[in-house]
């Protein structure tokens, strides 16, 4: 599903650079639960942001389902961040002029999905995630982990095939956090999406397949 | 997706309450103002576009060299027109044109009434469609006239006009003519209008000057042939002024007048009738410069303009705080298309409420603004579709300077950036400033002009004119009245009267009477071989006393001495022409023919009989009444001026019961000369202030925005131990850096810009530099008190709280 091949990463800084990503290689297969680990800034938050599209790599090349990145064009990314790609952050970032419901549909507004059906996905998401009766709140009435459902509520109602997660539950506690992975693992299982996650928490990383341990930007 | 978007837009509106409503009653304001303008202007470009000939239709004008200088008029010797139709070819219609009565009567009803003269061609040539009787030939007969259908109602009520009798008060006596037909009441934005028109043979005078080409009254309006040029018009005029006017050329090569520009001593021109309105070389036209309505235009584009600054600033200010969901969105699959589109969409949606609340202002103004600066507009005129057109454009502009550039930069911004929270909102100032200095640049213009023209105008107002202004009564009499017997016998019963101190009479008003008009004659004379010209006045006994005069030599003219019917007194001009002031006392000159020439009695001081944008010309005084007297001037004793007027109007009252005057004191005559200018200085300080107050809604939003920024910092400062004052000082300079540069810009453009206006006016002002001090002054302190309302909130704030809030 993911393939990168021989990737690396840097930022200009003074006259020399900042190497982020060192020639990394890395293959997910499709229905993988993937967690990366790693100390602050050693690099796994940029992979994340490569593999989300985010951000371009400096070297080497990546293929999503088998198409190489960089040859795609601005429209054809766009196209996957509307279908393919589904994001989680740790801020949540929900916009907080909409209510729940809204805030659900606003990637399904961007496929240009018709009304009714628009109505019937969002409806479907609420029930299953059991926010119905939350609907009309604006994201400021809700608890965090409430938000972060919401989060992942938007990131599949598009029925991506791929879920980026940038540590879903760095801002919740513990409580919280389970209900959040126990969602993820059950997307994962019942709906075969892809997760890949960043992560701190050992326990978070327990409920994927697979740890990538990444140091000083290099897959260990 | 639309209905997601004004979702948003609506609740982001209700969320910053304050800015919106900074946002929305600015441009509201603005669009206001602007309407108002546009309205003021394209009424004033739109005189006489309603011609469906307009094309071809030309007014002629003459201009003569002269000793004292070239000189263009638009008046006309009555044989010209029809010389002019037969040696033109080019010429397919021409009507000479003049105004001959101001009464015209029904079975003994007397009504005011614009009567004018003309040729039978004029209804052809312009379109002024009849819409009852005689369609064809209304004035084929010499005693037709034609009516305009409101003076029909005014006149007839609901009866038939068509062939009714009426009567129009014509040299001395009333005439009778036949109504022929009616025409549609002639739009008011037409330079050439009438209530009643007749054949040009009734003009007064016109059977001793059908031929005499020596004497100019009418003008003359040209309808070209289809395929003449005005080009080819005016290279064959030549022979035709070298045919007719051989006794004023020969007189003009005795003087050694040197040629003008195209080698001829005098040459015929034409004017496109789309231009006479503001052309001041024509006698009906030249009611304001084509300068004016573009400069309102102008101004009206700079509040727009500031306005949209405002709008600018603040939406690039706000939507950095929204950039988290910008970048939301475009992670969620949004291009940038449709974002700017949203971004845009919602400037759109805040500048259709401004616009809006724009027309209910403008509807609810436009009254009092009409009263204000004597205009006739209404709201209907956005009706049209040329100017509808160019709202919507204007419209569209406004939005997208205002919404668009913000939307584009906002969208183009880096998504992860954004997400990461390292973009700070609005860290580089650099467009911010320059657009509130271009703002304040354009505010402390208008104040500055303000002020020059202000300041002009009061000298001209308070310019001592050589006259008496303060104490003298001036009466217009009413046309079909024999005015020689009403000054008789208002002389007559006023003499003597407490109160009253001397009565004259003048053919010609001084400044601008109750009645509007102001007119001059002009005279011209040989003396000793050289030609002289002259102001002609026909005034009364004791008119030097009545208005106050200085004589240098000689005397006033009085009853006391039987031939002063034919004495003159001139000024010092005139008096300088013929030798000197005691060179000129006794002088005969040949005014009227040469058997009885009229001689100098008295020479007076140098006057100002002209409105002060003219240098005192030549002026010659004389009592021939062939010129008849028109107003009656009535000099009283200083005190009870008011109780004087009530005798004055009791008396006429008394003498003329029937009958109605409105006089008024000169003083008031004079400042109604100004009224062009000081309707447009009043439009002038309107749209300083709103500009200055636009532009502070701007300076106090960013204000607003800068303190919620920097409170962490005035926070941290305050416990650190600054003072109120260094805090408010602290945050308040740097606007006040950018307002002294705007004045820095604005003062040399104002400088010159006012500098060419003056040069309008014969008398005027230095523009002294306290103008542009005080005017900065005014930027200044206005600036300064707008940011103080913020910055010293922010000084008072405890400290405790702005550092925890962060």
């Amino acid at each position: 599903m993911i393939q990168l091949k021989h990737i690396s990463k840097h930022y200009p800084v003074g006259f020399g650079k900042n190497e982020v990503l060192k020639d990394v290689d890395l293959t997910i297969f499709p229905g993988e639960f993937v967690s990366i680990m790693g100390p602050s800034g050693s690099g796994k938050s940029t992979l994340l942001h490569i593999l989300g599209l985010l951000e371009e790599p400096s070297t080497g090349e990546y293929l999503f389902e088998g198409e190489p990145v960089q040859r795609m064009s601005e429209k054809k990314r766009t196209q996957l961040h509307r279908g393919s790609i589904g994001f989680v952050f740790q801020a949540y970032h929900l916009i907080d002029e909409l209510t729940v419901y809204e805030n659900i549909e606003t990637p399904l507004l961007y496929k240009n999905m018709p009304a009714s059906e628009r109505k019937s996905r969002v409806a479907d998401v609420l029930d299953r995630f059991n926010m119905v009766a939350k609907k009309d709140l604006f994201p400021n009435q809700l608890s965090g982990g409430q938000q972060q459902l919401v989060g992942i509520a938007r990131a599949i109602v598009a029925e991506p095939r791929v879920i980026l997660a940038d540590e879903p539950t760095g801002n919740l506690h513990s409580d919280q956090a389970r209900v959040i992975m126990q969602m993820f693992k059950h997307l994962n299982e019942t709906d075969k999406i892809t997760i890949i996650q960043v992560t701190h928490s050992e326990q978070n990383a327990a409920f994927g397949h697979r740890v990538i341990e990444i140091r000083d930007g290099k897959i260990q | 997706m639309f209905r997601n978007y004004i979702k948003i837009a609506w609740r982001n509106l209700r969320k910053s309450k304050l800015l919106t409503g900074v946002n929305v009653l600015g441009l509201a304001i603005a669009f206001a103002a602007c309407i108002l303008l546009v309205l003021t202007a394209w009424r004033e470009l739109s005189f006489d576009q309603f011609h469906t000939n307009k094309g071809r239709l030309q007014e002629l004008y003459i201009t003569v060299q002269r000793p004292e200088g070239e000189e263009s008029r638009s008046n006309f010797p009555i044989p010209l027109t029809p010389a002019l139709k037969q040696d033109f070819p080019e010429v397919k219609a021409a009507s000479r044109f003049i105004a001959i009565s101001g009464s015209i009567r029904y079975h003994d009803k007397t009504f005011q009434a614009d009567v004018k003269s003309a040729d039978a061609d004029l209804l052809k040539m312009f379109s002024f469609p009849l819409i009852k009787g005689e369609m064809h030939q209304p004035l084929n007969s010499l005693s037709n006239v034609v009516i305009t259908a409101n003076m029909a109602k005014k006149i007839f009520g609901a009866e038939d006009a068509i062939n009714k009798p009426v009567e129009i008060y014509l040299e001395g006596e009333w005439k009778s003519f036949i109504v022929s037909a009616v025409a549609k009441d002639i739009p008011d934005n037409s330079t050439i209008s009438f209530d009643v028109v007749c054949r040009f043979e009734n003009t007064p005078g016109y059977v001793s000057q059908k031929d005499d080409w020596g004497a100019s009254s009418n003008e003359v309006f040209v309808q070209l042939a289809d395929h003449a040029t005005v080009a080819g018009f005016e290279r064959r005029s030549g022979t035709f002024v070298n045919k007719y006017f051989t006794a004023i050329l020969r007189d003009l090569k005795r003087d050694g007048v040197a040629p003008g520009k195209d080698g001829q001593l005098m040459s015929l021109h034409l004017m496109p009738i789309t231009t006479i309105h503001f052309n001041s070389i024509s006698s009906s036209g030249g009611a304001i410069s084509k300068t004016y309505p573009y400069l309102l235009l102008l101004i009206g584009g700079f509040i727009l303009f500031i306005a949209c600054v405002n709008f600018m600033n603040l939406t690039i200010a706000a939507a950095f705080s929204r950039s988290r969901e910008i970048g939301m969105r475009k992670i969620l699959g949004a291009v940038k298309t449709q974002l700017v589109t949203q971004l845009w969409g919602e400037a759109v949606l805040i500048c259709l409420l401004a616009l809006v609340t724009g027309l209910v202002i403008a509807y609810l103004l436009l009254p009092g603004y009409n009263a204000l600066f004597s205009n006739k507009l209404s709201l209907a005129l956005l009706k049209s579709p040329g100017l509808l057109a160019g709202v919507l454009l204007g419209f569209v502009l406004v939005t997208l300077l205002s919404g668009g550039y913000p939307a584009w930069a906002i969208a183009k911004i880096n998504t992860l950036k954004v997400l990461k929270g390292s973009l700070q909102a609005g860290k580089s100032n650099g467009l911010r400033n320059v657009l509130m200095v271009t703002q304040f640049v354009i505010s402390s213009l208008l104040i500055c002009c303000t002020l020059i023209a202000w300041q002009q105008l009061d000298y001209l107002r308070k310019m001592p004119l050589g006259y008496n202004r303060d104490q003298v009564i001036s009466i217009p009499l009413p046309y079909e009245m024999d005015t020689e017997q009403a000054l008789q016998r208002m002389r007559n019963s006023l003499s003597g009267q407490t109160g009253i101190a001397a009565i004259s009479g003048a053919a010609i008003n001084m400044g601008r009477g109750r009645d509007g008009a102001s007119q001059s004659s002009i005279i011209a004379m040989d003396y000793k071989g050289h030609s002289v010209r002259s102001n002609w006045l026909r005034v009364d006994y004791d008119y030097v006393k009545a208005l106050g005069l200085t004589l240098l030599a000689g005397r006033d003219f009085s009853q006391a001495y039987g031939t002063d019917s034919s004495g003159l007194v001139i000024n010092e001009k005139m008096a300088a022409q013929l030798g000197g002031v005691q060179a000129a006392l006794g002088v005969q000159l040949p005014v009227l023919d040469s058997a009885h020439p009229l001689t100098v009695i008295g020479v007076v001081k140098d006057f100002n009989f002209k409105p002060l944008k003219e240098d005192i010309a030549p002026l010659t005084m004389n009592l021939v009444k062939s010129w008849p007297v028109q107003y009656i001037f009535v000099k009283v004793a200083p005190g009870d001026l008011q109780g004087s007027m009530a005798l004055v109007k009791k008396q006429w009252k008394q003498l003329y019961p029937g009958s109605d005057i409105d006089p008024s004191f000169l003083d008031e005559n004079t400042d109604r000369q100004y009224r062009r200018e000081q309707r447009y200085s009043g439009i002038f300080i309107s749209a300083a202030i709103l500009a200055i107050i636009i532009s502070c809604m701007g300076l106090f939003a960013i204000s607003v925005l800068v303190m919620t920024r920097r409170t962490r910092e005035i926070g941290v400062r305050k416990v650190l131990g600054a003072s109120v004052i260094g805090i408010v000082a602290l945050v308040s300079k740097d606007f006040v850096k950018l307002v002294l540069l705007s004045v820095m810009i604005a003062a040399p453009i104002a400088w010159y810009v006012m500098d060419q206006w003056l040069q309008d006016y014969a008398y005027r002002i230095h523009i002294n530099i306290t103008v542009f001090v005080a005017a900065g002054g005014i930027a200044l302190l206005v600036a300064v008190l707008t940011v103080s309302i913020q910055s010293v909130r922010a000084a008072l704030m405890n400290p405790i709280k702005s550092i925890r809030t962060e």
